[in-house]
């Protein structure tokens, strides 16, 4: 991957405490994989409100939750949040349009989470209303591949996600995706992870509770943590 | 392929002293193929033309209703419009993969031929990129870990991807721009229809 003119590094270590987490590449897209009712999702998000608190402009895009929906999860995780620096691209091709809700973020309805080049032009529509309303960096979220993937075969998924990562490394931002390990085959999994730059895996812990270890971001893999 | 290896660039332009000059410009570079109307680009339309410099404002069919049936007819071009009135957003949505709006500067019609040039390349470097990925992939879920170790395929399938998506890496600078990123993913939809 290219480096990008600004080099401040993203720091993850206050949502998970992994030292591969502490110094995150601007441009660097990371696969979020674990079996369902993990808490990928909401890993996604505390990346992203994480990134709101420190400045961080904030990118959703939904395949599952309403626009609407997803601008009051994050008014209650990040308690003075300032809409205008929150997009979110509604992927679902259902349901009007929740002004109230939505507020001054940006948001972009898409037809259906098949449609690439929708998706496309939402994400640049957002980055740029992010862009003027001041954001240098930000993070985006994409929520979730597990669903493009039953409207689109693996190689357009693929070809999409080295897409999506190109331009955000031009935009200096990170990219955060979330997969469910237990749909996809095997090779399906392995084909997508290699568009990647790094995995956060999570995993039901035996005693309860959640583990997480992180591959490919720096050095070797880590071992399972608690988190 | 076309006679020469040269590119192909068909301009559909209702003014001749403009098309002219466009063919003035880029012949030394490129095949170029004229058309005065919409009709009769698409008859000089083909599977060897790699970008249409798209006049938007013409008698006849429009600009708009050009691009439509190129696309209807999902061939692999790149088709750049060019407009006298800088458009909004909009560009995107409707399909076309650049625009230039009039009027156009000789190194400017260059840079925005290459630069399509360069976005096809890219497209079949990532085609090239995800079939090595797929082979590889298919190893990992078929083999266990010692036998992949042995394996002086996988051993090669896994140095080729590491250099494909360095090659991938640098021909990057073509989806630089919003324009470029539309585009692009425009083309994997088309992909996947065919």
């Amino acid at each position: 991957m290219k480096t990008t003119e600004r080099q401040t590094m993203y720091d993850l270590t206050s949502v998970l405490e992994f030292d591969a987490l502490s110094e995150v590449r601007p441009g660097s897209s990371i696969l979020i994989s674990g079996p369902a009712m993990s808490g990928k999702e909401r890993l996604a998000y505390d990346i992203l409100a994480d990134g709101l608190d420190k400045g961080d402009g904030a990118v959703v895009v939904t395949t599952g939750d309403g626009a609407g929906s997803v601008v009051e999860e994050f008014r209650s995780l990040v308690p003075d949040l300032d809409d205008s620096q929150l997009g979110v691209i509604d992927c679902r091709g259902e349901g009007g349009t929740d002004e109230e809700a939505i507020g001054n973020a940006h948001a972009h309805h898409v037809s259906s989470p098949g449609d690439l080049t929708g998706i496309g032009i939402g994400i640049t529509k957002a980055l740029e209303g992010l862009h003027n309303a001041g954001n240098e960096q930000g993070r985006l979220a994409l929520v979730s591949l597990s669903t493009m993937l039953t409207y689109t075969d693996k190689k357009t998924v693929f070809k999409f996600c080295h897409v999506l990562s190109s331009r955000l490394d031009s935009a200096g931002y990170i990219g955060v995706f979330t997969i469910d390990s237990g749909a996809h085959d095997d090779q399906t999994l392995q084909v997508i992870k290699q568009a990647f730059d790094g995995m956060i895996d999570v995993r039901d812990a035996e005693g309860g509770g959640r583990e997480a270890r992180v591959l490919g971001l720096a050095g070797e893999p880590t071992d399972w943590q608690d988190i | 392929m076309s006679d020469s290896d040269l590119p192909v660039v068909l301009i559909v332009e209702d003014e001749p002293d403009v098309a002219e000059t466009y063919k003035l410009w880029l012949q030394q570079e490129y095949e170029v193929r004229m058309a005065q109307n919409g009709d009769e680009g698409l008859e000089q339309l083909d599977a060897d033309v790699d970008v249409v410099l798209l006049d938007r404002m013409m008698p006849g069919l429009s600009g708009d209703e050009v691009l439509e049936r190129i696309r209807e007819r999902d061939l692999g071009c790149r088709v750049a419009m060019v407009t006298a009135v800088e458009p909004d957003f909009d560009i995107l949505e409707m399909g076309f993969d650049a625009y230039l709006s009039k009027p156009i500067r000789s190194e400017q019609l260059h840079e925005t031929v290459d630069n399509l040039l360069d976005r096809s390349e890219y497209d079949s470097l990532l085609q090239e990129y995800y079939a090595l990925v797929e082979k590889q992939a298919t190893l990992e879920a078929t083999k266990s870990s010692a036998e992949l170790a042995e394996s002086d395929q996988y051993d090669e399938l896994t140095q080729r991807v590491v250099e494909m998506r360095d090659d991938l890496s640098e021909t990057l600078g073509g989806i630089e721009d919003d324009s470029d990123f539309i585009a692009t993913l425009r083309g994997l939809s088309d992909d996947e229809d065919n």
